[in-house]
């Protein structure tokens, strides 16, 4: 493992059985994602875009058409495929470095060493060297994610999927957390395709933002984002591109209104980190 | 709580102090003093009818009578043999009955199909009362010790099914998917997943068995034995030695708060990453 992949979607569709109506989610869905890029994909609820990320991972595989990997058809899950879901899904009953060691239980390329080694450095990655025996009813909610972004990256995954992993996060959070990411993303070098329906979000982390538009869902356009990093989200260039972004949603009107509501919304910065502090006895 | 036991603490003297001991045992039981009022009250308007007989002494036998019978058994060795027995119908039936109970509960909970065919029987098999298998019972197994055992154990069934089956059914699905990503085979899910995360349900579930067989042994003792913890109190009624019933009552408490406490502390032991309360 350990190097990026070529992740290619060709002609996907996929349906849902209602009753005995076939309901569709996804409609020729084709992308092509260059090794060590970063894709964000945006659209309102309903656009089937967490119905591809789980066609991505695995957990879903009833679908038409092709999915690639380096060339090779995606089977089932896989360790090459890592994944962070929006609630952080530790397991309770594990500390901060079992949870992590949950990600390499089945691997069979690394020797106990390895793994360990491997643990120490992801906990470290994340920033929770002092956290690594506290249990997930310990940590704030950006610490959690955090654990839950070193479990998925432990194996070295070649892709590492996004589904909206900072949405239940406070600003301030969300704001840390998206530039931590971008600094294990160009540490690691590994692919990353994000699903968010934060548009600043997108247009932050990624080298290309896919709009996708629902009912059907669809890749409705494909926008570049020629930006340097690290990106200033107050920038002319930045906010153009933006705005580019979120006029696509104006042929869609019943979903242009959630998406400018959840991109303005200014909440109060809340320190999430006071509860780390509370710790430290 | 702590107030009115450091408040009873200060002055260890004479009535107080043992009120202070009490106090400080049921602390640390987790239990409030406050909560020791009411018993303290009880107690103190039975001597008070004893004293002015209002019910005759023979139906009614005072408190240090109870006491004193509790003490003549205990050094005569008739309470710690009869409790020996009823502890070990006990442990059997609990034994045997969650045993059933984990299979039944792991089949329906991880099994559809399982599932599909037992529910239905099961649900039904929980209506009937323990005392309703008891004539069917003696029928197949006679008025002997696998009688006892058998309706203990049908008591103990029910409930460690029901927690468990619902433990498991209840485990989220999304910590299912974290094991579906990392490859767990069946018995990783089983054992890293499904055990942990069910572990406070089957708690619980065994829990409450072993309370449902304290209340069924009493019954089966009342019914058909020479010993045990309920064959004293029949034989006190009998003897119209009230007072034998009552140490039987009380025996039976004190031993069921024991029980229960116990199993409390073990819990909270076996879970220590269950601080989620806050």
């Amino acid at each position: 493992m350990a190097h990026a992949a070529t992740l290619e979607i060709k002609n996907l569709n996929k349906q849902y059985q209602v009753g005995d109506k076939s309901l569709p989610v996804l409609e020729d869905i084709s992308l092509s994602i260059k090794p060590g890029e970063f894709v964000s994909i945006v659209g309102s609820s309903g656009c089937g875009k967490s119905t591809l990320l789980k066609l991505l991972i695995g957990l879903e595989d009833q679908y038409q058409g092709d999915i690639l990997l380096d060339g090779k058809r995606i089977v089932g899950t896989s360790l090459e495929r890592g994944i962070v879901f929006q609630e952080h899904r530790l397991f309770p009953w594990l500390t901060v470095e079992q949870n992590i060691s949950i990600g390499l239980l089945n691997n069979t390329e690394l020797s106990a060493e390895e793994k360990t080694n491997s643990i120490q450095e992801h906990i470290e990655l994340v920033g929770l060297k002092d956290f690594a025996n506290a249990y997930p009813y310990q940590l704030s909610g950006g610490m959690s994610q955090r654990v839950a972004i070193a479990r998925a990256l432990v194996n070295r995954p070649e892709v590492l999927l996004l589904d909206e992993p900072f949405g239940a996060l406070d600003a301030f959070t969300r704001a840390y957390l998206q530039q931590e990411l971008q600094r294990i993303w160009e540490k690691e070098g590994i692919t990353m395709i994000l699903v968010t329906h934060d548009v600043e979000e997108a247009v932050y982390l990624g080298d290309r933002v896919v709009v996708m538009q629902p009912r059907p869902g669809r890749i409705k356009r494909v926008i570049d984002v020629n930006l340097p990093r690290e990106r200033t989200r107050s920038s002319a260039k930045f906010t153009a591109i933006k705005e580019e972004v979120l006029r696509e949603f104006a042929d869609t009107p019943d979903t242009v209104e959630e998406l400018t509501t959840q991109t303005t919304v200014n909440e109060a910065p809340k320190n999430s980190f006071l509860t780390a502090d509370a710790l430290c006895y | 709580m702590s107030e009115i036991t450091s408040s009873v603490l200060i002055r260890p003297a004479g009535a107080g102090r043992w009120f202070a001991v009490l106090g400080n045992l049921t602390h640390r039981l987790g239990l409030s003093a406050v909560g020791l009022i009411l018993p303290l009250a009880v107690l103190g308007l039975w001597q008070y009818a004893v004293n002015h007989e209002w019910v005759a002494i023979q139906l009614l036998p005072p408190p240090e009578l109870v006491w004193q019978s509790l003490r003549e058994l205990w050094d005569a060795g008739d309470l710690t043999r009869n409790l020996a027995v009823s502890l070990t119908r006990i442990g059997w039936s609990v034994l045997i009955g969650s045993s059933i109970g984990w299979l039944l509960g792991f089949l329906m909970g991880l099994s559809r199909t399982a599932r599909d065919f037992l529910y239905p029987s099961f649900e039904v098999f929980t209506q009937f009362p323990v005392v309703g298998w008891i004539p069917i019972l003696i029928i197949f197994l006679g008025i002997d010790e696998g009688l006892k055992i058998a309706a203990i154990s049908i008591a103990v069934v029910v409930p460690v099914t029901v927690a468990t089956f619902k433990g498991i059914v209840n485990i989220p699905s999304a910590l299912l998917e974290v094991a579906k990503v990392y490859r767990f085979s069946h018995s990783q899910v089983l054992l890293r997943v499904v055990l942990p995360a069910a572990l406070p349900a089957l708690f619980s579930g065994f829990r409450q068995g072993i309370m449902q067989a304290w209340l069924a042994l009493v019954f089966v003792e009342l019914l058909a034995s020479s010993e045990g913890i309920g064959y004293l109190m029949v034989w006190g009624r009998q003897l119209m030695q009230l007072d034998l019933v009552f140490v039987g009552l009380l025996v039976i408490g004190l031993v069921g708060v024991a029980l229960d406490v116990s199993l409390r502390y073990l819990e909270s032991r076996l879970q220590s990453w269950r601080h989620a309360a806050h």
